[in-house]
């Protein structure tokens, strides 16, 4: 039996709405076969009004057992840090999130908003969006680096916009059935049973990464992505290949290029002209390259592909 | 004499996002109502001067539930800005990832947000008490375990075009980046038809798609709900019998004046998409009602006014057309609900002022004859309408439910209409240009702006459905759709006034979609567009 409170604050619910397609465990199999207490959750749960405050005050005290405090959204501080422009129960929800942190056994943040700042976070920062215990790459964010919940761990982030149904489940069944030790964190807090590989870990286009084979254009039935589209694939850390998405797909390989959202830069360059959807090169080389491969590396792989590129590679393979 | 009882609610949930409602109550019932958006978080202004492309990313993390709904509205926007051509199978794919969002919605809002309400203590006299909590309490019950988890399988189709639901960006000017081939499409048959097997018609309706469609009118649809057991006792049949039981059907009318842009353009009409040519190119007509003189006429763009007498921002002359508005936030958002109480404009019909959004607005919509000879009509629910004396929660959340027909018929045309051999997209010019994208999300009208100057955005503006519908009073002192709704509402216990929550899920708010931009650390004026 684990008591969870999930709370929302500068966000969009993506990741509750992700979070419901779940299945094995559902979110309605982990209420009733993992033993689950949702004490409330904004887009389910049963109580409004004060019901909601009182819930929440009961956590605080110590009166209802806190075990899990999940937070999705950003931590709003606007405006000039008082916090007032994301109310909750009539004061800012900072202000309840710095409490229910503090009596918590494990604090969660899921989806980026709430590991890095997220979307909100995008430069200017009209909402001086933190995430819990980050901002981008910068360790600290709302809680400060040194934060660590009642058991002992730091925030658990599981980043991405929005994180996987998966990714969210099976930490609460870890953390729910006693194994919350296994938890294996990286440097940026996300669990590595999940993060260590790549989006490309899996991609259904790897042979044509492989033999240098780009997609030129959207719409076509072959080809990489990463060569002139943009993708991130190389360069993030996501199960997206393994674990797929609605049970069916990923992005790649519905020929959507990767946009890097589980780490903490997302979205990447500020958006700023010129980077939406496009691979940024330098005389024909990519800006940002593949995770530890460096240019000279690049450019003798590449043109090792380019040699030895079967004729099949530029024939549509993706087919009707 | 009685006392006023003031109640604040602070949250309201179970809508998306934060939403506090205050209410004046005199002898059990609701004699005055605010309502008020909570969030900030600033999407236009994070946009501005970015890669023209950007709304695409950053627009449906504006929603978490309607975020394909932002997409459609993005990229549209920016093929009429860029004046692009965009292939039949690109504007049928795009129809289908709407259409797939929209129906996970149907179950997903109905056993989720609204049907739980109905297993509060205050009903448990009514004899169909305990069937309710048998079906549809949270977490626990038959029906909402059921509904709930299968709401996740339409949007696999979602999926197979744009890699994951929520929030692809596949949708992009000039068509989308997908390229489906025939397991997709087959993949898509089977998870429509399951779909269909196991809730539309065996927990919904409780008889087959084509039974539901024979009914016409009212009285078509009250012989319905007694002609076999397995009707009265479906989803849809508990639903009406024991709302009225509890007298949903009694309250929450509102402004009975209503929106909605239409949607699904069709394959062969948009392929050159102007603002302009819109109203003649979609599949599902728009309009605006206006129920007390009982007319319809199509919706124009250049009518919509935001009006911020009553939010928090301080901006002289009037209501303004959103591209004309300079946004000027007040920091300080203390509630003083005779003057500033929300974060939410007025978005108003410059000459019918307030208008609702949504399911109700666009099935009054479909009853009309306003619209083109191809456009859809179906006169169910203003008959609906007419019959029970105007509009009330419980009729319209059966307009939401009921749009499940058009929806899943909608899908199978998509399906058929795909030419797996023809090009999903032409590379477009990319340019300067003013453009307007529009949606109908299953929450209502959704619209997007965008102005692209030098290469990068200069103005990007989004009203969503629930803009129009939790919007504070305006300028002329006329209440909001949903606080309007909210007068006569009776509250038989004001420690839990499940009622107020009945009318605000009916409306299915959502309020991150909701609130705007403004410049907070310089009240900078943005950008001027004038529409023409």
């Amino acid at each position: 039996m684990a008591n969870i409170l999930w709370l929302q604050g500068g966000a969009c619910s993506g990741n509750t709405m992700s979070f419901l397609n779940a299945e094995e465990p559902s979110a309605c199999d982990l209420v009733t076969d993992f033993g689950m207490n949702i004490l409330w959750q904004p887009s389910l749960g049963v109580e409004l009004g004060d019901d909601v405050k009182n819930i929440l005050t009961n956590c605080v005290s110590g009166e209802t057992k806190l075990d899990i405090f999940v937070f999705e959204g950003s931590v709003v501080n606007a405006p000039n840090g008082t916090g007032e422009w994301n109310r909750f129960c009539g004061r800012p929800m900072k202000e309840w999130v710095r409490e229910l942190c503090d009596a918590a056994d494990f604090v969660v943040a899921l989806g980026d908003c709430a590991t890095w700042g997220g979307i909100p976070a995008t430069a200017p920062n009209p909402s001086e969006s933190q995430g819990l215990q980050f901002l981008k790459r910068e360790n600290g964010g709302f809680l400060g680096g040194g934060f660590t919940s009642k058991a002992g761990l730091p925030v658990i982030n599981i980043p991405g916009c929005p994180a996987h149904p998966d990714w969210v489940t099976q930490i609460l069944v870890a953390i729910a059935t006693g194994r919350a030790g296994d938890l294996a964190l990286d440097e940026f807090q996300r669990p590595k049973t999940f993060f260590q590989s790549f989006t490309q870990t899996g991609c259904t286009r790897n042979m044509h990464f492989a033999y240098k084979v780009s997609t030129t254009e959207f719409g076509q039935r072959k080809g990489c992505l990463f060569y002139d589209l943009g993708c991130r694939g190389p360069m993030t850390h996501s199960p997206c290949n393994r674990i797929l998405w609605n049970r069916v797909s990923s992005k790649t390989r519905a020929g959507m290029p990767c946009l890097g959202c589980t780490e903490p830069e997302f979205p990447f360059f500020d958006l700023a002209p010129g980077t939406v959807f496009k691979t940024q090169t330098v005389m024909g080389v990519p800006k940002d390259l593949p995770t530890g491969v460096d240019k000279k590396g690049y450019i003798k792989l590449t043109g090792a592909a380019k040699a030895a590129m079967p004729a099949w590679a530029e024939q549509d393979i993706f087919v009707v | 004499m009685s006392q006023v009882q003031t109640l604040d609610i602070s949250p309201v949930g179970r809508v998306e996002g934060d939403l506090d409602v205050r209410v004046d109550i005199e002898d059990g019932v609701v004699t005055n109502a605010w309502t008020s958006a909570e969030l900030f978080r600033g999407f236009e202004i994070i946009l501005r001067d970015k890669d023209p492309q950007a709304g695409l990313v950053v627009t449906p993390r504006a929603c978490g539930i309607c975020g394909a709904s932002h997409l459609t509205c993005a990229a549209w926007a920016l093929d009429t800005a860029w004046g692009t051509e965009v292939p039949r199978n690109a504007i049928i794919a795009r129809n289908l990832g709407q259409l797939a969002e929209s129906l996970q919605s149907l179950p997903r809002h109905h056993y989720g947000l609204f049907m739980i309400d109905m297993c509060n203590k205050n009903y448990k006299n009514s004899p169909f008490y305990e069937e309710a909590v048998k079906r549809w309490a949270p977490f626990t019950g038959t029906n909402y375990e059921h509904g709930v988890t299968i709401s996740g399988r339409p949007v696999e189709i979602y999926a197979m075009l744009g890699g994951q639901w929520p929030h692809s960006s596949f949708m992009v000017p000039g068509g989308v980046m997908c390229s489906p081939t025939l397991t997709d499409v087959t993949r898509s048959w089977g998870i429509l038809e399951h779909f269909r097997t196991n809730w539309i018609e065996s927990m919904w309706l409780g008889c087959s798609l084509e039974r539901y469609e024979e009914i016409q009118t009212y009285d078509d649809f009250m012989a319905w709900l007694d002609e076999k057991p397995e009707h009265a006792n479906s989803d849809l049949g508990m639903m009406w019998r024991m709302g009225c039981d509890i007298g949903l059907d009694k309250y929450g009318k509102g402004l009975d004046k209503f929106v909605s842009w239409g949607y699904l353009p069709h394959e062969e009409k948009y392929n050159k998409p102007t603002i302009g040519n819109r109203n003649q190119s979609i599949q599902m007509p728009s309009g605006v009602f206006d129920g007390a003189t009982g007319t319809h006429k199509l919706m124009d763009q250049a009518k919509t006014r935001e009006d911020v007498t009553h939010a928090w921002y301080d901006e002289g002359g009037g209501a303004k057309h959103p591209f004309d508005r300079t946004t000027q936030p007040i920091s300080n958002n203390e509630h003083d609900f005779e003057k500033n109480y929300s974060w939410s404009t007025a978005t108003v019909h410059e000459e019918n002022g307030h208008l609702e959004a949504g399911p109700l607005a666009r099935e009054l919509i479909y009853g009309g004859d306003h619209m083109e000879d191809f456009q859809y009509k179906d006169g169910l629910v203003l008959d609906m309408y007419k019959k029970m004396g105007g509009a009330n929660v419980l009729l319209r959340h059966f307009a939401r439910m009921h749009e499940v027909k058009y929806i899943y018929r909608q899908i199978e045309r998509c399906l058929r209409e795909l030419r797996l051999d023809e090009p999903f997209y032409i590379k477009p010019k990319e340019q300067d240009g003013q453009g307007w994208g529009a949606t109908e999300a299953i929450r209502g009208a959704l619209c997007h702006w965008i102005e692209v100057e030098g290469g990068k955005i200069k103005n990007y503006q989004i009203i969503a459905p629930t803009t129009w519908n939790v919007g504070p009073r305006s300028a002329e002192e006329e209440r909001g759709p949903i606080e309007e709704a909210l007068i006569g509402t009776p509250i038989a216990d004001p420690s839990d006034p499940v009622e107020v929550g009945h009318v605000a899920r009916s409306y299915d708010s959502c309020l991150v979609c909701t609130v705007h931009a403004h410049d907070a650390k310089t009240g900078e004026e943005l950008s001027r567009f004038k529409t023409s």
